[in-house]
């Protein structure tokens, strides 16, 4: 059933106008002259095909192969994600954080929406939405819940609130049933959710051996 | 501000996941608000304070009731107008044009497009900190306040004590630099906090909420005003 409906539920849909008055603002700019309809284009471009998580999941891929990358990645973010060509904005301070079979990372920002998009893309909605802000922080495990992600009492769930400069990735657990893979192979169970911690990486089951 | 962005604990927004979630935007204009907005940023076509701290500034009912995209469109539109770049009443008058049937423009200005995609691909790390008052272990208690302009000090962890975990880097104060004060870059810590602090007893078993605070915006845990042994 959709929860759409659902008493208290708060994900606003555009107003009727906001579209032409988006369209509008774009128009006004580009007919003064200051803004370029192609440049418009290449930063949408930038950020659908070229940015997005399979940079986050390579670097996970290579902590996973790789002890001495993932010492270097948990000590300096920045500099190992650099190591493997990947840098831009809202990715320049960048702190990795580790689940272990006693911790589980999540992270949010309560105040907007600051994501490390060099290495995960721009944020589904979800991440951007009045509940999650909201309620990651004060709620977790309800809301991991709800992601279909249930985690042993044992385990310590640590938010991170990303209310400064500092872009976090959580570089989850290899599941069990890899021995032998590659990195290629690897990073294709490294999901988006995954990194954002509302996920832990899952091997198919017509993958197992 | 204490606006209606500084959402951590609020409750009544219902579900997280819901159908369409999963995508970062639902239409083709909210990708290039997203687009554009970067893009005026880039090129200096925008005043201060910034997108993120003018949003803060939407009246709370608006915020709240506004799609995420619709608050970048009013973002850049209040950062367009202080700048000068465009004037209230332009876009309104557009808008008129366009739903006349006038067809939008189109421009090409390859520079214009290879300068924007360059400077979103460059990182630009922040500086090492300096002296730091704290070190990792320190307890530390959030000060009270009430600032009037931006801050990066969520409500939800004012005068709770929390323990220092890392020292990131030196930054300058956000609530002075937005408006384009340059006060010295300052320690940012990642401070720790048990939910049992900030929440209470809860239904949940205890966890753990970092954030990451200013050193202006923290106190060794024993100072301020003691407690009023009167109140009853």
């Amino acid at each position: 059933m959709s929860q759409d409906h659902a008493p208290g539920a708060h994900h606003p849909r555009p107003a009727a106008d906001a579209e032409l008055r988006a369209r509008a603002l774009e128009a006004l700019l580009v007919s003064k002259g200051l803004v370029a309809t192609d440049a418009v284009d290449a930063v949408i471009e930038l950020y659908e095909h070229e940015v997005g998580p399979h940079n986050g999941a390579r670097v996970v891929a290579r902590a996973w192969v790789d002890p001495a990358y993932r010492e270097r990645l948990l000590a300096d973010g920045t500099s190992a994600v650099t190591e493997l060509g990947i840098a831009g904005a809202e990715g320049d301070n960048l702190v990795a954080v580790a689940n272990t079979p006693t911790v589980h990372n999540v992270i949010v920002c309560t105040l907007c929406s600051c994501y490390p998009w060099p290495l995960l893309g721009l944020p589904p909605a979800w991440y951007k939405s009045l509940p999650y802000r909201a309620r990651v922080v004060a709620e977790p495990r309800a809301v991991l819940g709800e992601f279909g992600l249930e985690l042993p009492d044992d385990v310590e769930v640590r938010v991170w609130d990303s209310s400064a400069e500092v872009r976090y990735l959580v570089v989850p657990q290899r599941p069990a049933g890899t021995e032998g893979w590659d990195e290629q192979r690897l990073a294709t169970l490294v999901t988006r959710d995954c990194m954002v911690g509302t996920a832990v990486p899952r091997v198919p089951a017509a993958a197992a051996p | 501000m204490d606006g209606a962005h500084d959402l951590g604990g609020m409750h009544g927004f219902g579900a997280v996941v819901t159908p369409g979630s999963d995508a970062p935007y639902h239409d083709r204009w909210e990708a290039r608000v997203f687009a554009l907005h970067l893009l005026v940023g880039v090129e200096g076509l925008t005043g201060r304070p910034g997108g993120r701290a003018t949003r803060e500034q939407m009246p709370p009912a608006e915020y709240l009731a506004a799609s995420y995209y619709e608050r970048w469109l009013w973002s850049a539109e209040r950062g367009l107008e202080r700048k000068g770049t465009i004037r209230p009443g332009e876009v309104e008058r557009m808008m008129e044009r366009l739903a006349g049937g006038e067809p939008e423009p189109a421009r090409v200005d390859r520079a214009q497009a290879r300068r924007a995609v360059a400077e979103l691909r460059r990182g630009e790390p922040a500086e090492p900190a300096g002296a730091a008052r704290f070190a990792p272990g320190d307890r530390v208690r959030v000060r009270r306040m009430r600032p009037a302009g931006h801050t990066r000090c969520p409500r939800y962890v004012r005068g709770v004590v929390g323990v220092v975990e890392r020292v990131h880097f030196a930054d300058r104060l956000p609530d002075l630099a937005v408006y384009g004060e340059r006060p010295a870059p300052e320690p940012v810590y990642a401070v720790r906090f048990r939910s049992e602090d900030l929440w209470g007893e809860g239904r949940e078993p205890p966890w753990t909420v970092s954030v990451d605070l200013w050193e202006s915006y923290l106190e060794a845990p024993g100072a301020g005003r003691p407690a009023e042994e009167g109140v009853r």
